[in-house]
């Protein structure tokens, strides 16, 4: 006898439905604090830049000001948020030293006592810059003789001393030798910004007990926690982050940009702190989804097997990697699809670019994949003259099959799902394609 | 700096707030007054989330100087939360499941409180044009647009009760 | 970001005179809707500003066959106004309701290109503005009123007080064309107003949106079809003359290199649409 199911099957009321529907669930920036203070950024006009001068002068002057921030004020000014994870090297800056890499970069924090007087103080601060060649374009930045973003190599992100991410399975040129057809495709996708609903905010309050109490709508609390700690160099227990409640992220706020410098604040100033996006930096300065561009080489038999897979991918991961070097790493152990092909090679690089800093979005790395790997399929389709469902069940991967990234597959259900979806569309598969099953494939069959 | 106080009708209730030159009528609202159900997600009129009434009629409360409205009638998700339990239209929200992060969910109820107001019976189509300057990210906008339905069949609006 | 002062007249007096006494620095705000955002977000951060919503310039009043739209009437009202279809569809398409509520008609003639679709309308319909200062008032057509991206003929000491457009065009059509259904500024839109004597056009004003530096009519396309009766073979060319004579702009939304192929798109649509409003017209009257 099974034990009574209390979720599974039911619907079950939203905890926090309640605060939603009365506007009584507190977001971040719905929090009030006597003494509050406003942080705001001074950021680079240009895409790329080397800074001479900062003047904070005319600046200090606006009533209401209260200090202003530079990177000299950063303990651990360098950082790499995958860092905790051992992503090498650290590489960005929380506020600039003696160079810009994208417009939008934040030079100075400055801290007043309102919105507006901290906006009239950033307005002030007057900034000596020398434009530098900038570089916006995946192959552009690898070219020789390209504007080099990073301060510590070239313009790709180093995997374990290669300049992309590789899968290598089986023998690519071979089959391609064989094959009855060739099929080739470019794919190229914009930068999409998540775009919440609320921008990305947090307030730093400095406790009694020596700690701070950052109250953040982070997606990754403990990211942001431990970043946190690293760049102000203090131990993890001085800083009590509230989370949870997050007026939408869609990957947008994995990056830890604003807790950080608020913190800084609030210890310079033994105030509260609030530093929140507007509209404009959340849409212009916070990371994006990365802008893509993928080749994809087929090699395929006439009978619709696909039996070789090149990929080359670019991804643009702005003026810093931020989660972008793990998104081409996902990239390249699906780029083969949910099929079955037994020669893959894929090169998947991380680009850096003057463009602002892209990072995570839903799936980042893996939709862009799919969507060449889909229009690849059924351009495969119009190529062997079969029609796209045939391609897809053909090709479909099984249990037991291993994948190019060396894993085996487990619990498939792409034949199950497709034929469900024939139903639902009302599409008649032929017989063939009725029968089959994602079951571990007999021993020596295809 | 030239501040001036401004009397106004909020939730039924005067009051009176002293603000400086152009303080928007979202920012008072918020940080003056503590009414946190007006939300702040762009301040440029393009979101719907800090949706309020005035006089009735849905404004953005973002692009509107608090000066503007004095001696107005001021309506927001505050005002319409009932002592106990929910009013009918928060009530088809929370039923069908109108929101996901409920970043959006003031705004958008409060328009919708508006538009069953005018129009107690509204069409789809009318409804999605109520709803049209409202962003959300979340949903898809097909269960908000169910609960408005859901709330105009239930007569949540009081033009409705009386028929 | 720190405004001075707020100055909220409650005549056209008072305000010709604080906009007298303050000079061309003084920034005037009628609906909110383009200013406020400059404001918040420290974009613009004028020392003084000046609203006309309580100034008395708002509503609609009907003069024989004019009506005089007060220059703050927003565009609820104006959705109200049964007086004038095209008007009517052109508020029907802008914004959402709560803009709507707020935005005002004449603010619509301030708004860069691609907004301002009342502006548009307004144009086709040969609108006339009225403009007030300390020396008095004089009425422009509006055809006139625009002089370049974001300038106007107003003086630095005048107010827009009233538009003024006849009740008497029937022949009419606007299509906004955008990204979303709702809620989007155009990628093109079009506004046609054509008078019809023995079943030719008499007179025609087309009036594109997002084509250029402001509302702008596109003369060779009204010439193509003045004395036709708008066969399919004339739309055409009225088209085709629209697609050359207009000046789009590139944005966010689209290419200089699109909307001028949507301009020809919704020219010939617009007319189709006044075509098939002209044969119901003539099917119900037989």
């Amino acid at each position: 006898m099974s034990p009574a199911m209390n979720v599974v099957g039911r619907s079950v009321p939203r905890s926090d439905g309640i605060g939603h529907v009365t506007g009584r669930t507190q977001f971040t920036t719905d929090r009030s604090f006597p003494g509050l203070l406003h942080l705001k950024i001074v950021r680079s006009p240009l895409h790329h830049a080397r800074i001479l001068g900062v003047d904070l002068s005319e600046a200090e002057r606006v009533p209401g000001f209260v200090r202003a921030l530079t990177h000299a004020d950063v303990p651990h000014n360098v950082y790499t948020i995958l860092g905790l994870i051992g992503v090498e090297p650290e590489e960005e800056f929380v506020l600039a030293e003696d160079r810009v890499r994208y417009k939008g970069e934040p030079i100075v924090a400055i801290v007043a006592e309102s919105e507006d007087a901290a906006l009239e103080a950033v307005a002030r601060v007057k900034l000596d810059l020398e434009e530098l060649p900038a570089v916006f374009e995946v192959e552009e930045a690898l070219r020789p003789g390209a504007p080099i973003v990073t301060h510590w190599g070239n313009n790709t992100f180093m995997y374990e001393g290669h300049p992309c991410r590789r899968v290598r399975f089986g023998d690519v040129e071979a089959a391609f030798a064989r094959a009855d057809h060739i099929v080739e495709g470019v794919y190229n996708t914009k930068p999409i910004e998540q775009a919440p609903t609320e921008t990305t905010a947090c307030i730093a309050v400095p406790e009694a007990n020596g700690r701070y109490t950052v109250y953040t709508n982070t997606q990754a609390v403990y990211f942001s926690l431990d970043n946190t700690a690293i760049i102000l160099q203090v131990p993890g227990n001085k800083l009590h982050f509230v989370g949870g409640t997050v007026g939408g992220g869609f990957g947008g706020k994995v990056d830890v940009i604003v807790e950080p410098l608020a913190t800084l604040a609030a210890m310079k100033t033994s105030r509260p702190v609030r530093y929140a996006f507007s509209r404009s930096e959340e849409m212009q300065v916070s990371s994006t989804r990365s802008a893509w561009r993928i080749y994809m080489k087929d090699g395929v038999m006439a009978d619709g097997r696909i039996i070789a897979r090149k990929v080359t991918s670019y991804a643009d991961s702005g003026a810093y990697s931020r989660q972008t070097p793990y998104a081409l790493t996902k990239h390249a152990a699906n780029a083969a699809g949910p099929y079955a092909i037994p020669n893959v090679s894929i090169d998947a690089y991380c680009v850096y670019t003057n463009r602002q800093p892209s990072s995570a979005m839903r799936g980042f790395g893996i939709t862009m994949a799919s969507f060449a790997i889909e229009v690849q399929m059924d351009k495969i389709a119009e190529v062997v003259g079969l029609d796209p469902w045939s391609i897809h069940f053909i090709n479909a991967y099984r249990d037991g099959d291993m994948k190019p990234h060396r894993k085996l597959v487990e619990d498939a259900t792409l034949i199950e799902t497709m034929q469900a979806a024939a139903g639902l569309v009302g599409h008649e598969l032929p017989a063939r394609f009725r029968a089959m099953t994602s079951a571990r494939r007999p021993e020596g069959g295809v | 700096m030239g501040s001036k106080i401004v009397t106004f009708v909020l939730g039924g209730r005067e009051v009176e707030v002293m603000v400086k030159p152009m303080t928007t009528l979202q920012a008072v609202l918020r940080y003056q007054l503590g009414y946190t159900a007006v939300k702040e997600g762009c301040r440029q009129g393009g979101c719907g989330s800090c949706t309020v009434l005035v006089e009735g009629e849905p404004v953005l409360a973002c692009l509107l100087p608090a000066e503007d409205v004095a001696g107005q009638q001021v309506t927001t998700l505050e005002s319409i939360t009932p002592v106990d339990g929910l009013d009918p239209l928060q009530q088809a929200f929370l039923d069908a499941s109108g929101f996901q992060c409920g970043y959006c969910t003031p705004g958008m109820i409060m328009v919708s409180k508006a538009l069953l107001e005018h129009n107690p019976r509204p069409t789809r189509e009318e409804i999605l044009d109520a709803l049209a300057g409202n962003i959300c990210r979340c949903t898809g906008y097909e269960p908000i647009v169910a609960a408005v339905e859901g709330a105009a069949q239930a007569g949540a609006a009081p033009g409705a009760q009386r028929r | 970001m720190t405004v001075g002062e707020y100055l909220v007249p409650r005549s056209l007096p008072e305000a010709i005179d604080l906009l007298e006494r303050h000079g061309p620095e003084l920034l005037v705000m009628a609906g909110g809707t383009l200013t406020m955002p400059l404001i918040n977000e420290g974009i613009a951060m004028p020392d003084r500003v000046m609203s006309l919503r309580h100034a008395g310039l708002g509503g609609i009043e009907r003069r024989g066959d004019v009506l005089g739209i007060g220059a703050t009437t927003t565009l609820t009202q104006l959705l109200a106004e049964e007086g004038v279809p095209l008007l009517r569809e052109a508020a029907r398409n802008m914004a959402s309701w709560p803009i709507r509520n707020m935005a005002t008609v004449g603010g619509n003639l301030f708004t860069p290109s691609p907004g301002g679709d009342v502006a548009v309308a307004l144009l086709a319909l040969d609108a006339q503005v009225r403009l007030a200062g300390p020396r008095g008032t004089r009425v422009v057509p509006l055809a006139d009123f625009h002089t370049g991206f974001m300038t106007n003929a107003l003086a630095a000491d005048e107010l827009l007080v009233e538009i003024s457009v006849p009740t008497t065009v029937r022949q009419t059509a606007f299509i906004k064309f955008g990204r979303k259904h709702a809620n989007t500024p155009a990628v093109v839109t079009v506004a046609v107003a054509l008078e019809r004597r023995d079943g030719q056009i008499s007179a025609a004003r087309i009036a594109l949106g997002a084509a250029g530096p402001h509302p702008i009519r596109v003369a060779g396309a009204e010439a193509a079809i003045v004395g036709s009766a708008l066969e399919a073979g004339v739309i055409e060319q009225a088209a085709a003359a629209a697609v050359r004579e207009c000046r789009p702009l590139t944005d966010a939304l689209a290419t200089e290199w699109y909307r001028r192929r949507m301009v020809g798109v919704f020219v010939r649509r617009a007319l189709e649409l006044i075509v098939e409003q002209h044969r119901a017209r003539v099917a119900e009257s037989a």
